[in-house]
Order: structure tokens, then sequence, then C-alpha cells
């Protein structure tokens, strides 16, 4: 397990709602754990809370095994590759320059880049498929694209686990699916994964196991299968929606949200 | 870097001091100065080595750090038209400089000493101001702090000015149009003892500075200890500058258009940019400190006239040039 | 030479009217000037009515303060700036504020029957709202040696006190002239610092200036119009002055810094400082400070 959150409670201001009531999930190798629920349900407040930017009213965070209080932030850099929903660009750099930047978690301030920095570079860029744009600035790629150099940035710290806040947020069929295929296959090679989206359908066929949020608590965690019921999916979407199967009865479960007068067939 | 850029630069820093030390209110032919330099005998010495070459150096040190105080901060504050200026520095300064001469604080040092400290009060106020329910420095809040504290002080300073029945106090601004006319040797080791270490910790934390321009939340994902760097950054721009008020007054437009100028023509990465601006931003206020002396020779216009002139319109076309 | 200032007497008048240079014994006896209204054309080159004599004269300028009660007028001032410091007796009369930013509530309380304003373009509207009060108004330039003569006569003019004046003015004259040192060719150069940081000067026509140059002296950056401004130490180096001369408030501290240092005048200790409002204005007092300057830069210069 390299990041495992339990019993979280987070509450923003002194009197307000809590962002979280009791959660708890666990990101391990190998499994790509997609966490899902309504606006408002928390889950960028649990990406926070996972990766040491908020500290919890209740509950402990543990990365490695230890406190992610008690990690130096470089250190904390170097398993946990956080890609946050929102980033401006300032000043563009080209492509190679941002995926640079995933480096300094291992670089000392004195220290100069070096061959294995180089090399890992450039791995990441080809992993991601964008070893092409290498000297293209950054303000020049199409949505998808620059998902991806920043997906190669979060490889270039070698993480063991990747947390994606929304990724494919306003990104095409064709870039989501690529997205989607990369992480699987990130996931695949050995990190662990954990992917908020609102795409519950995605979700569903590439997910190992799904996290439900309503208001701040934790409604279901499971496959998706289990997860991924009528009953459940329209109680906390507060809408109707059918679940049929794609590829058969054990295929994936994909949400059709229902129109009045339609109904589960 | 290439090897040709490099010499390209070493020549260029080369030339602007040799056009600094070159140039001034008293024409001297070229033979002359370097008598001068050479021989401490020569009758153009005095000139050339007691008041132009400090002058030249201190104004090369001023603008270097004048301009890495702005890319730090233009970083820092994610704001590309951040200025030394903006946390409320100038107000400060002022306040202490009038505070000095109508108290007629004695001493030849009075007035730049109780400039610094003023600044430094400014700052510490704005960084009080910007801790907003005690929660880490936030770089909007900071910009907001920093101009309504340094109009405050200047409000402050201007009624000191106008309800003085002592002249001196009266005219006390043109203390702070200041420039480089009281340069020696002197102060400029003073300056330079006080601008090593910011000037070094601020190259410390390059690399943090290419996380901070990013987004505070993206940064601390990139391993960058946020809170830290921001004090340092502001710890070190505010003595920097603070300093530099002490030395020649307020310098506006520095800091500002000479990080973008550099960033046109050399990457954005501040391992490199920072030294970059350093070099530039020394070129840029020697030239402009020729200019304040010979324009209208032998008197002497104040440099923060020149830097403006120059400034605003270098600063249209850079934007002009990013905009399309 | 101010020929601004022309008079033209009402109906009354017997004599034409002359620009007052010289004592003429005969008017004496015409101290009595006749009642009745008097055309004023004041330096700002407006025409003002002005019904003399004035008994009740706001004087916001310290030049005219003076005189008023060198010609024995000081009991018709009703008002005065704070600036206004001679002779003592000028403390009694009440304070209307600077001058500089005149307050009119203030004049206009203390009901004057004139009003005497430096000619500044600042000064021009509260001339204009005073005149608008029925109360008539005077900008003069009090800057130079030769207004002294040209005000006096005004003065006595505008406060039936033509003789007094008039002897005034020949007072100055021949204190004037003996004080005068004749242009020497070695004249000692003498630096007019009016600001240290930034180092400022004031150049040939300013009062200072024609001071320096009666007393004996010549000031350094003569080649520059009056209102001059910041130089250079490098060209203050390189003129070489004989001496400093800073007036009262000025600057003091510049000598111990290290950039002086490189100034002959700094390094030998060459420096005068005049204190005194008779440094500040032209009038009766000028020949004293010219007397004063001249032994005190003979001193310098030993």
């Amino acid at each position: 397990m390299i990041v495992e959150a339990r019993g979280l409670t987070v509450v923003y201001g002194r009197n307000g709602r809590p962002a979280l009531r009791g959660v708890s999930c666990a990101v391990e190798e190998r499994r790509l754990v997609a966490v899902v629920g309504p606006n408002g349900s928390g889950k960028t407040t649990l990406v926070r809370a996972l990766s040491g930017r908020l500290t919890p009213q209740a509950g402990t965070v543990l990365v490695g095994g230890r406190s992610v209080a008690e990690w130096p932030r470089k250190d904390l850099a170097r398993q946990i590759g956080v890609l946050p929903q929102r980033e401006e660009i300032l000043f563009p750099l080209k492509v190679e320059e941002t995926v640079l930047l995933g480096r300094y978690a291992h670089l000392g301030p004195l220290a100069a880049v070096g061959e294995a920095d180089r090399a890992a570079v450039r791995a990441a860029l080809e992993r991601c498929d964008v070893a092409a744009f290498a000297e293209r600035p950054s303000d020049s790629l199409s949505g998808g694209e620059w998902q991806r150099v920043r997906l190669a940035r979060a490889l270039a710290q070698e993480p063991r686990a990747l947390i994606l806040d929304e990724p494919t947020a306003s990104l095409d069929i064709r870039h989501e699916m690529e997205l989607f295929e990369l992480v699987r296959r990130l996931v695949d090679d050995g990190l662990a994964g954990l992917v908020i989206t609102h795409h519950l359908n995605l979700a569903a066929r590439f997910a190992d196991r799904v996290v439900l949020l309503s208001g701040g608590d934790l409604v279901a965690a499971g496959t998706p299968a289990e997860v991924f019921t009528p009953e459940t999916i329209g109680r906390v979407f507060e809408w109707p929606v059918a679940v049929p199967r794609w590829g058969g009865e054990d295929g994936s479960p994909q949400i059709v949200p229902l129109r009045p007068g339609e109904s589960a067939s | 870097m290439s090897r040709s850029r490099l010499a390209l630069l070493v020549v260029g820093v080369a030339a602007c001091l040799v056009a600094g030390l070159s140039a001034g209110s008293v024409p001297l032919a070229p033979g002359e100065i370097w008598a001068g330099l050479r021989n401490a005998d020569a009758p153009a010495s005095v000139i050339v080595r007691e008041l132009r070459a400090p002058r030249v150096l201190l104004a090369f040190l001023v603008g270097g750090s004048l301009g890495v105080c702005g890319a730090a901060l233009q970083a820092m504050i994610r704001n590309p038209l951040a200025e030394p200026y903006l946390l409320g520095l100038s107000g400060g300064a002022g306040l202490g400089a009038v505070l000095a001469i109508a108290t007629r604080a004695a001493g030849a040092w009075a007035v730049p000493i109780a400039a610094f400290v003023g600044a430094l009060g400014a700052v510490a106020l704005v960084y009080r101001l910007s801790l907003v329910a005690g929660r880490r420095l936030d770089p909007r809040v900071l910009l907001l702090s920093g101009v309504v504290v340094g109009s405050f002080f200047i409000a402050l300073m201007s009624s000191i000015m106008v309800l003085s029945d002592s002249a001196a106090t009266r005219n006390a601004f043109l203390w702070l149009l200041g420039g480089f006319g009281s340069s020696s040797w002197q102060s400029l080791g003073v300056f330079a003892a006080y601008a090593v270490g910011p000037l070094a910790l601020l190259g410390l934390h390059a690399r943090s500075l290419d996380l901070l321009a990013l987004g505070e939340e993206p940064a601390q994902y990139l391993g960058a200890d946020v809170d830290r760097t921001m004090r340092v950054v502001y710890g070190c721009t505010a003595l920097l500058t603070a300093a530099s008020v002490a030395a020649c007054g307020i310098i506006g437009f520095v800091g500002l258009v000479v990080p973008h100028a550099v960033r046109t023509v050399a990457r954005p990465l501040h391992r490199s940019l920072l030294p970059l601006v350093f070099l530039a931003g020394g070129c840029f206020l020697v030239l402009c400190d020729v200019a304040s002396r010979v324009v209208v020779r032998p008197l002497e216009l104040p440099v923060g006239v020149i830097t403006a002139l120059v400034g605003v319109p270098v600063f249209a076309l850079l934007l002009r040039r990013t905009l399309t | 030479m101010g020929g601004f200032i022309r008079t033209r007497p009402s109906h009354r008048a017997r004599f034409p009217s002359l620009v007052p240079l010289l004592v003429a014994t005969v008017s004496c006896a015409r101290a009595g000037a006749p009642a009745g209204d008097l055309r004023v054309v004041d330096d700002a080159g407006d025409t003002v009515a002005v019904h003399a004599p004035a008994r009740r004269i706001a004087s916001l300028i310290p030049a005219t303060t003076e005189l008023l009660f060198a010609i024995g007028a000081g009991k018709d001032v009703v008002g005065r700036t704070t600036w206004c410091d001679y002779p003592p007796d000028a403390s009694a009369v009440p304070n209307l504020g600077d001058g500089i930013t005149p307050n009119l509530e203030a004049i206009l309380a203390a009901k004057p029957d004139l009003v005497l304003l430096y000619n500044s373009t600042r000064n021009a509207e509260a001339a204009s709202r005073v005149r608008a009060a029925g109360i008539p108004a005077l900008r003069l330039n009090t800057d130079a040696l030769a207004d002294v003569d040209r005000i006096a006569g005004l003065l006595g003019r505008l406060t039936g006190r033509k003789a007094a004046a008039d002897s005034v003015s020949a007072a100055f004259d021949s204190a004037l002239a003996a004080a005068s040192a004749p242009p020497e060719a070695q004249a000692p150069k003498v630096l007019l610092l009016v600001w240290e940081q930034p180092p400022m000067t004031i150049g040939r026509g300013s009062f200072l200036s024609e001071l320096v140059e009666r007393a004996g002296g010549r000031n350094l950056f003569d080649d520059l119009a009056a209102s001059a401004g910041t130089v250079s130490i490098e060209a203050v180096a390189a003129r070489d002055p004989d001496l400093i001369l800073t007036a009262a408030e000025g600057p003091v501290s510049f000598i111990s810094r290290p950039e002086w240092q490189a100034v002959r005048a700094v390094r030998e200790r060459r420096l005068v400082q005049v204190k005194g409002s008779e440094f500040n204005r032209p009038g009766p007092r000028s020949p004293l400070a010219i007397r004063e300057l001249a032994a005190r830069i003979r001193a310098a210069v030993r």
C-alpha cells in the first residue's frame, strides 16, 4: 500500500459542514482507484488530504507507512506524483523543460542536471507519447497533448503512486481515451493510481476499484460492478439511471441517465 | 550557454562599464581617463577613481539587484507586472527619509539609514497584513497590502512635508528622487555587503521559483516548500530593495522591464535567467545613469526619470510582441 | 529695472507721475499724497485701482513687510506671513499663514484694504478672489536688489509716505554702492549649495548669487540660469571652487561624506554658512548682508 487514508474528516472554516467525514481509501501498486461523486462531494478535498496539502481534523494519511505530515516536501514528491486540476502557464517553457521540472524533487539547489535526470525525462516523454513535441513551447499544445505532458512531468518524478484530479475535463473522446489508456498502462507497469473523474463510464471501464463519495461521506466502495447499481447511482446523483453492461454479462457497467418516460429495460 | 553568446555577453557588460567611466558631466578624453585610472597623480584621477568608478559599479550592482528582485517577485506572485516597489517600500523609505530630515538627525548616513529602516518597516507591515488569519502568505493579498501600505506611508510623509515649517523637510522628496550622485567607494562597499547574501539566497532558490511560477498547488506537488520559499524570496527582495533605496533613492522600472526583456531572448528557467537578468539590469542602469549625467550637463537628471522614459516604451514594445 | 509700476493719480493731481528713483526734497512737502484712487499696474501685468492711503495692509511677502516697517508704515500692517520675521515688531502683527498657499479666509477676516502677494502663478487665483471680494490685490516680484527701490517707492505712494520711502531708497542705494566690491579678475569661485542629496545649486540672477557677486565672489555655476538644479560632484570638482556657501537650513553633513572629499574646498574645510533672513530677500538689510559675506569669503580663502 503506497497511500492510505483512514477515517479522514476535513472541515473547512470553523462552522462549516465537513467536506469529508470518516473516509478511508487506499492506493496500491498495480491498482487503479477511481473516486467519483457529484459536485461538492469532497473529491478534490480527498486529493489534498492524501497529498498532505491539508491537515485533516480527524483521521490519518499514511504514505509508505509514515504519516504524510512527517514527509519532507521533496521526499514526498518522489513518492507521489499529483496532477491538480488547474495550472497557470505564466512563462511558457518547452515541453522538455516542463518535464524536467519533475526532476527537481531529485535535485539539490546546487546540483546540476545529470545524465540520470535526462534519461528519466526522455523515458517519461516516451511513455506518454510526447517525445515528438520535446522542443515545442507548452502554450502551443492542444488540451490533450498538454495533459500528457503534465503526466510525463509527474512520471519524471519517478513516483510510486499517481494521483490525478479530473485529468480529462474538457478533453474530447479521443484524448480522453488516450489518457485513460496511458494511465492504465502505467498502472499495469507497476504504479499505484488514483483518479478523480466525472466520467462514470470511463471509471467503470478502466478502474479496478471505485470509491463513491456524496456530501463528504463514503457511500460505496468496491469494484465498478458493485458500486454502479441503479439504486446507488440514482440515489447519490439524484437522477434515475439504467446500468446496462458493455461487452456481455460480465462486461463493465455503463450508466445511462433516463429521460422522463424512459425506464430501464 | 553557447561560447559565442557568452563572449558577446562579456563584451556587452565590459562596454557598458567603459561607457560609464567615459561619460559624465565633465568631458574627458579616453587618454585622460586611462591615465586617471592608472596614475593617482593624473589630473583626471580624482574624478575617475573617486567619483566615476564607484558610481558605475554601484549603478551596476543596484541595477542587477533590482532586476533579480523583479524577476523573483514576478515568479513568486505569479504576476508579470510585479516590481520590487510593489511591497510598499517606496512609501516606507520616503517616510523614514522625511522623518530623519525633519528631526535633523545628525550624521551623513542618517537619511539613508532611516530610509532603509522605513522600507523594512513597511515591508514587515505588508507581510503581517498578508498573513490573513494566520494563513500562509497569499500573493493576491500581498499585492493589495503593498499598495495600501505604500499609499498610507506616502500620505503620512506628504502631511509631514506640507505641515513642516522647515524648508529642508518640505523638499525632502528631492532625496528620494535620488540618483547615483552621492556614490562613493564606501557606499558601494556597504551596498555590496548587504547585497551578497540575499542575491546568493535568491540564486539558491532559482529552481523553487520555476516551480512557484506554476502555481502554489503544482509547485508543492513537485516538491517545493512553498511557504519557506515565499518567505525567503520576500525577505531577500525586501532587503535588497531597501538597501538600494538607501543607496540611491527610488528607481523604478528596472525590476519590471529587465526580466521581461531578458525572457524574450533567453529561457525562463531561473537558474540561467537570474544571472542574465542581473547582468542586463546592471548594464541598463549604468547606461541610464550615463544618460542622466550627459543629457543636460553639467546638470543631472534624476536617474529614475530616465528609467521611466526608457522603460515605458520598452515595456509597451514587449507587450506587443508577446500579444501578437 | 522694473518699469511695470505706473501710477496715475486721479483728477486732483498736479504733477505728472514719474518712476520714483531719486529723492526730491520738494516732494517731501507732498508727503501727504492726495487721497483718492491710484491705478497701479502690478508685476503680473494686472491693472488695479487702490484707494490711497492704504491703512490696513495684508503684506504676504516678507520683503514688503520689511519695507513697510522701514518706511514707518508698520502700524498699518494688519496681516503677515509666518516667514515675515523682520523687524521683530512684525511678530506682533497677526500671522495669516505661510503665504505660499494663501489662506483666503484669514486674509478676508483681517479686513484689509490692500493685499500684497508674491508674483507666482499659484497666487493668481488668490489675487483674483481677493479682488472679487472688493479688495485690491497686487502681485509683486521681490527677487532682486533692483526691486528694492521700485517696491519702496510704490509702497510709499500707496501708504502716503513717499518722503520716508524716498529716504529709505536713498539710504539703501548709497549703502549698497559702498558695500559692493568692484568686479575682480581673481574673484574667488563660490559654490552655492542649496541641497546636498542630490547636490543642487542656483545660477546667475538668483538673489544669493547677486549678493555673492557684489561681495566680491563669483558663482561657480554662473553659466547656468537662476533656477539651476542638480549638479554632479564631478562637475563641482572639475570647476574647483575656492569655497562652498550654504544658507541656514542648508546642507551641512555633506562635508563628512566620502564622495565630497574629491572637492578641494571640502578637504580644506573652506565652508561658509550664512544664517539670517537677510540672505533670503532683498531689502534694507542687503548691504549689511553683502558686507558680512565679503568678510567671510575673504576669511575663508585666506
